[in-house]
């Protein structure tokens, strides 16, 4: 703990982080009270930051690159639409839209029990394993690692969007599942709801933070940053670094799933976009940008990029690709650690020696 | 209901049978015919249908109009004769008379109305000036193809100056022939309809087992079975041929979109996200060729394809030296970071041919080389525009496998794959390497959009359809190598075309990737890695 009490800017964030949670729930209701826009912004950018975070941990804590954490962002994200379509459906009695669509009677039998949260959230953890673990397993142990492995989680997350596509598949198909009414039997859309989301996924955030940085800090946090400076050593030295991998990749995999829950009740709306290759590379676009391996900087990466977003994709949505672009090629080439670097005023030169041995665990 | 049909057939096609009439056609006594009763009317109608088989030209000419008149009752007999109405002249003489007072209009029997629209349709076969109308007689003759006259379709063949039209006449030739009431003739016709399988034929040979000749006579039965195996033979052949055909045609593709990628990422270990942005760029050239060509020379239009190889290819190669020279020089040894470098550059470039062109599809010529196919047997068509595509990667195959292996760049670039260090080492120009071999990687993407053009519809939004199939295809292959590239590419478009038809597209995908998985449990490098050379 005396480490953590010495990492000002982690405090720093966790303070502001506990801050506006605190300070939004307390406005809450009284005439200064933050915009609903502004409430809902805020909420998914955290749900965004906590996505950002479950990526960091395996890139930058392991050098293990997934260009598919969309599909654990979605996993939840479906379980969480299913629950609140569902339990809408209990409540008001409207019938889902993607029943009318495909002009089923009912529900899917598998969609029986998601009126109960509790069962949609084990069954969005269970899946979430299931997937991450058979496919980590198999992957890990053949040693598929790098690039490799980098395009590979991408054509699993491309596959499963073109399942998720199809709309015999009872998830709603192209058109996604929207029109959620209520949730834990509060009316969706009102203020008061919105604030809710907003402080919980606040507070869910700045839990997850903890988290991580507590387990980075540990022992085993010790071990993940040398499997990924040089696995084969540790692994001479004795160590399975399969188990560790798998365990990370894993958990990595299950705070994704709670960013997805967390994201579709704030947008209302989940569809298979969320699967597109695209979103899963953003997210680790959104890490480099605000610094790889620090967890600060990837919560840092993921609320400025989604920020300059909402903003730029109301006010000018044809630019916001190029202004992306720009920064994307400016941080790789000037802040090679994100915008890390920025903060501590150590603009790296392009190719130094001390960088090359700060990358030498990725090239592998 | 059934029962009064068969005896209205048999009289028909006994009516249709009657021998061509050689001797001059007698015009007066066939007018009276059209003029008299229901009988009559009968006769003059099968008249109408032996004139349209063997009568001359000039006969043909005169009758062609009379049995639609009949049927628009515009056929007004009189006294001393009929005239036609509309034209106002006598049925016979055609010169220019008006109708008598008491003239009356003759009305076609429910049973002679049918024969009359024969009549008009052999006739309108025979002697129609546009192709248009001949087309739309052959149309109603299909209909019924049992009632169709004998030796009408073999002359109408014989005088049809449409290739088209005529192969159309032939197959309702067949057809009709198979509903002829002669055995011989029936059995000659299946053996000519199983000499062309196809799914058409199979129906019609296959609907001739409800025939009552079927049952009663065994040489036809014989016939009939022989005819179906042959047919059901070819078809099976030719969907075979089909799969092939396809899958090939879908790896040549494949093997365009990913040997540049394999190229790049057997070098630098650099996965370049922008090489389906490539592809599309090379496209967008090839459409600017096109429109370049519709201005400045539109008689070479149709070369534009040709014309478009070495443009499309050092514009692309231009864009990847440029890339390689901003951009990934800095991060060689960074190749996650190239990754997303790579893929900014593609979100920019798709954002610019957006900005640019439009999301639209573009539209191409389509050139005679690429245009139509030629059906060769079952319901395989061997179609050009896949055909080009096949050609065009065997041809950058041969190529890129021929500066690969026998020039000193390709030396410089092998000896640089399998050991960076060392040929630095040993005074090859690894960074000016890096760079040639980038443009060489883009240039052949820009090739693979040129050979897309005819098959795919091109947008901005085109290279993102390739690039993890091409991914796919390189994971497979084997980092950087080009046999390894050829061979990944056809496995995977062939399992891909042979699961397609089975469980759909998007199992296809599924399947594949799931297998590329299991195969990498079992060769983690690809298939064609080479031991020792990456650590």
């Amino acid at each position: 703990m005396t480490r953590i009490s010495r990492d000002r800017p982690f405090l720093a964030l966790i303070a502001l982080l506990v801050a506006a949670a605190l300070t939004m729930g307390m406005l809450g209701g009284t005439p200064f009270e933050l915009s609903r826009y502004l409430t809902n912004a805020i909420g998914q950018l955290a749900a965004f930051a906590v996505l950002a975070l479950s990526l960091d941990l395996i890139w930058g804590y392991l050098g293990i690159l997934s260009l598919g954490h969309g599909l654990f962002f979605a996993i939840g994200g479906y379980a969480m639409g299913m629950y609140l379509l569902k339990h809408s459906f209990a409540v008001t009695g409207t019938v889902p839209d993607f029943l009318q669509f495909m002009g089923w009677k009912e529900f899917p039998f598998y969609w029986a029990g998601f009126d109960f949260f509790p069962y949609a959230v084990a069954v969005a953890v269970l899946v979430t394993l299931l997937i991450a673990g058979v496919f980590g397993y198999v992957s890990f142990r053949s040693r598929v690692s790098g690039v490799y492995f980098a395009i590979i989680t991408q054509a699993l997350v491309y596959v499963a969007m073109l399942l998720m596509f199809r709309n015999d598949t009872g998830f709603g198909g192209n058109n996604g599942m929207t029109g959620f009414a209520v949730i834990f039997g509060w009316p969706m859309g009102t203020s008061a709801t919105i604030t809710a989301l907003a402080v919980v996924s606040l507070l869910v955030l700045a839990g997850v933070l903890v988290g991580c940085r507590w387990l980075v800090g540990s022992r085993f946090g010790a071990l993940m940053l040398a499997t990924r400076d040089d696995e084969t050593r540790l692994r001479t030295l004795g160590y399975e670094t399969l188990r560790l991998k798998l365990a990370v990749w894993c958990l990595s995999a299950v705070i994704a799933m709670i960013a997805g829950m967390l994201y579709v009740p704030q947008v209302g709306i989940i569809n298979p976009r969320l699967l597109a290759p695209e979103l899963s590379l953003e997210i680790a676009v959104w890490v480099a940008i605000g610094g790889r391996g620090h967890l600060v900087g990837a919560v840092i990466g993921a609320l400025l990029v989604n920020a300059v977003k909402f903003w730029l994709s109301s006010a000018a949505p044809d630019v916001w690709p190029f202004i992306l672009s720009g920064l994307i090629v400016l941080v790789v080439l000037v802040f090679p650690n994100g915008l890390v670097d920025l903060a501590r005023l150590r603009v790296a030169r392009p190719m130094g020696p001390k960088r090359l041995s700060a990358e030498i665990g990725e090239a592998r | 209901m059934k029962s009064w049909r068969l005896p209205l057939l048999l009289v028909s096609v006994l009516l249709l049978a009657t021998p061509a009439v050689a001797e001059p056609l007698d015009r007066t006594s066939l007018i009276a015919a059209l003029c008299g009763g229901a009988g009559q009317m009968g006769e003059g109608a099968s008249t109408l249908i032996a004139t349209a088989v063997s009568g001359s030209a000039e006969e043909r000419a005169w009758a062609a109009p009379l049995a639609r008149a009949v049927l628009d009752r515009d056929l007004a007999c009189d006294t001393s004769g009929a005239v036609l109405v509309q034209s106002g002249v006598d049925a016979v003489s055609r010169t220019p008379r008006e109708a008598g007072e008491k003239a009356r209009k003759p009305l076609a029997s429910l049973k002679n109305r049918a024969t009359f629209e024969l009549a008009d349709a052999a006739l309108a076969l025979r002697s129609a000036p546009d192709i248009a109308a001949r087309a739309a007689a052959l149309k109603t003759l299909e209909r019924r193809p049992a009632n169709v006259p004998e030796g009408l379709l073999e002359v109408a063949a014989a005088s049809e100056p449409d290739a088209g039209l005529r192969e159309q006449i032939d197959t309702l030739a067949q057809t009709a022939a198979l509903n002829s009431s002669d055995p011989a003739a029936r059995i000659r016709a299946l053996s000519r309809v199983a000499d062309t399988p196809s799914r058409r034929a199979l129906t019609k040979v296959s609907a001739l087992t409800k025939d009552p000749a079927y049952t009663a006579n065994a040489e036809f039965r014989q016939a009939v079975d022989a005819a179906t195996a042959r047919i059901e033979r070819g078809i099976a052949i030719g969907d075979v041929l089909a799969t092939l055909y396809n899958g090939l045609s879908f790896a040549s593709i494949l093997f365009m979109a990913a040997i540049g990628l394999a190229i790049i990422f057997g070098l630098m270990g650099v996965i370049n996200l922008a090489q389906g942005e490539l592809i599309m760029i090379g496209a967008y050239v090839t459409w600017l060729v096109q429109q370049g060509l519709r201005y400045a020379a539109p008689s070479l239009l149709d070369w534009y394809l040709i014309i478009a190889i070495p443009v499309a290819f050092l514009v692309t190669a231009a864009i990847g030296i440029a890339i390689e020279a901003a951009l990934l020089r800095h991060l060689y040894k960074r190749p996650l970071m190239s990754l997303l470098a790579t893929w900014a550059v593609s979100l920019f470039l798709i954002n610019l041919v957006r900005v640019i062109f439009g999301t639209q599809n573009m539209q191409f010529e389509t050139p005679f080389y690429v245009s139509g196919g030629v059906p060769v047997i079952g319901d395989f068509i061997f179609t050009w525009n896949r055909m080009f595509a096949i050609g065009f990667a065997v041809v950058t195959l041969a190529l890129t496998w021929a500066i690969v292996r026998k020039t000193p760049l390709g030396l410089n670039i092998r000896a640089v794959t399998q050991n960076r260090d060392m040929a630095a080492c040993i005074g090859i120009p690894t960074r000016r390497v890096d760079m040639m071999a980038f443009g060489l990687g883009s240039g052949l993407a820009g090739l693979a959009g040129l050979a897309l053009s005819p098959i795919y519809s091109v947008n901005p939004q085109m290279g993102q359809n390739f690039i993890i199939d091409s991914f796919m295809v390189v994971v497979l292959g084997g980092v950087g190598t080009i046999a390894g590239t050829v061979v990944a590419a056809l496995g995977i478009g062939q399992i891909n075309v042979l699961i397609e038809p089975l469980w759909g597209a998007v199992a296809a995908k599924v399947i594949v990737l799931l297998m590329i998985i299991a195969f990498l449990q079992w060769r983690p490098e690809g298939l064609f890695a080479v031991k020792g050379r990456r650590k």
